[in-house]
């Protein structure tokens, strides 16, 4: 009793998040949107006010918590919307709302590709799909969850342990926290070599995240595994290919 | 602490793979299960670019390419996958997948509790004769 009272004010957010994506989880019967809402913003509130303090920063406080409140309110929206293409939808903002985050994350690259990659190719024929596969608007199995209690009860003990673990963690070799280097965000030497094709990092002018440095680190660095995700690529082509109902089986 | 430090980022990554993992283990519509797959994937490629600013390299944000590469695969495939399930029953309800074994053999575990969806027809991908001329006469009518 005494552990939770000390550690009540992470237990919160956790309470209320688990109290609004089971309730706001599809059942049998209709429940009040409105009710899970309102739990939900309170959970954010309270995560924000116990594990994400803000900084000096005004700019950066603010785009980091627009982002992260937009990539988690959907990503719960996506989850418990009824209609597959509105889950479809919810992800994509969630998407766009973590290439966001990669952004402050010093990532505009990586950012840009996600956006093309998930955004304009996996979520149109993830839709495409959908709306081949139901015809209708809603299906009986959309609106109706698999245990909601039991998965909910045990997604959220994972998240409390992460969270209680990220609370007591002491930081990497003893920094607690240090703050993130100003200004532009440039690569340190570790003298660590891969491979006999890598190169020492860059002088100190060249942005981390800009192509040039993801260039030359993957493939110096990681030159195999690019030829093995390469491989990997031209397997799953030729089996998506192979798997797919040919036109002579008729189509859907 | 600043307010995008590194535990900030992490806190946001495991509550995006939580949330990935309701979903996964809640939804019962097959293409809504691959995209939850996908959010879980977004939590983890949030924690690998924070690291990656963390630690001053871009390693991290190699790896998140290389998460994306995989991720691409496994959407084709599993897409291929959902057509092909899609064709044999004519639903998305992955509880129409419980029982793997052919029709006529006896169940032998306990059925699931869950109403079951209704299927549009069962046998519609074997081959069925259509009946044509006159049925025939049985021996019964001769006499």
């Amino acid at each position: 009793m005494k552990w939770s009272l000390e550690n009540s004010l992470v237990l919160l957010p956790l309470v209320l998040g688990w109290l609004a994506v089971w309730w706001l989880l599809p059942q049998q019967r209709a429940r009040s949107r409105i009710l899970g809402g309102l739990l939900a913003v309170g959970a954010l509130l309270a995560l924000q006010a116990t594990m994400l303090p803000p900084a000096g920063n005004l700019v950066r406080d603010g785009l980091f918590y627009l982002f992260a409140a937009t990539a988690i309110l959907s990503a719960g929206l996506m989850i418990t919307d009824g209609n597959p293409v509105y889950a479809a939808l919810w992800f994509a903002v969630t998407t766009l709302s973590v290439c966001g985050l990669f952004l402050l994350n010093s990532a505009p690259f990586l950012a840009a590709a996600t956006i093309i990659v998930y955004a304009g190719a996996i979520i149109v024929t993830f839709l495409f799909v959908i709306m081949l596969a139901q015809q209708t608007a809603t299906a009986n199995y959309d609106h109706r969850a698999v245990q909601p209690l039991v998965a909910s009860t045990l997604s959220f003990i994972l998240l409390g342990a992460l969270l209680f673990a990220l609370q007591e963690w002491g930081g990497i070799d003893g920094k607690v926290n240090g703050p993130l280097q100003e200004g532009p965000f440039v690569a340190q030497d570790d003298g660590v070599r891969a491979n006999v094709f890598s190169q020492p990092p860059m002088s100190n002018k060249t942005e981390i995240g800009s192509m040039r440095v993801l260039g030359r680190s993957l493939f110096s660095d990681y030159l195999y595994a690019v030829e093995l995700a390469g491989t990997v690529l031209l397997i799953a082509t030729i089996g998506a290919i192979a798997i797919a109902p040919r036109r002579s089986q008729g189509t859907l | 602490m600043t307010a995008s430090s590194l535990e900030s980022q992490l806190v946001v990554g495991a509550i995006l793979f939580a949330l990935g993992m309701i979903g996964f283990l809640t939804r019962r519509n097959l293409i809504l299960i691959v995209l939850s797959t996908e959010l879980m994937l977004h939590g983890v490629s949030l924690n690998l670019t924070a690291f990656g600013r963390y630690h001053g390299n871009p390693q991290g944000q190699v790896f998140t390419i290389f998460v994306l590469t995989i991720a691409a695969c496994e959407a084709g495939l599993a897409l291929s996958l959902i057509l092909t399930l899609y064709q044999r029953r004519k639903s998305l309800d992955v509880f129409l997948w419980s029982n793997l074994g052919e029709d006529d053999l006896p169940i032998l575990s306990g059925q699931s509790t869950v109403p079951q969806t209704k299927l549009a027809d069962p046998n519609a991908d074997l081959p069925h004769l259509t009946p044509a001329g006159r049925a025939p006469k049985t021996p019964s009518t001769k006499t």
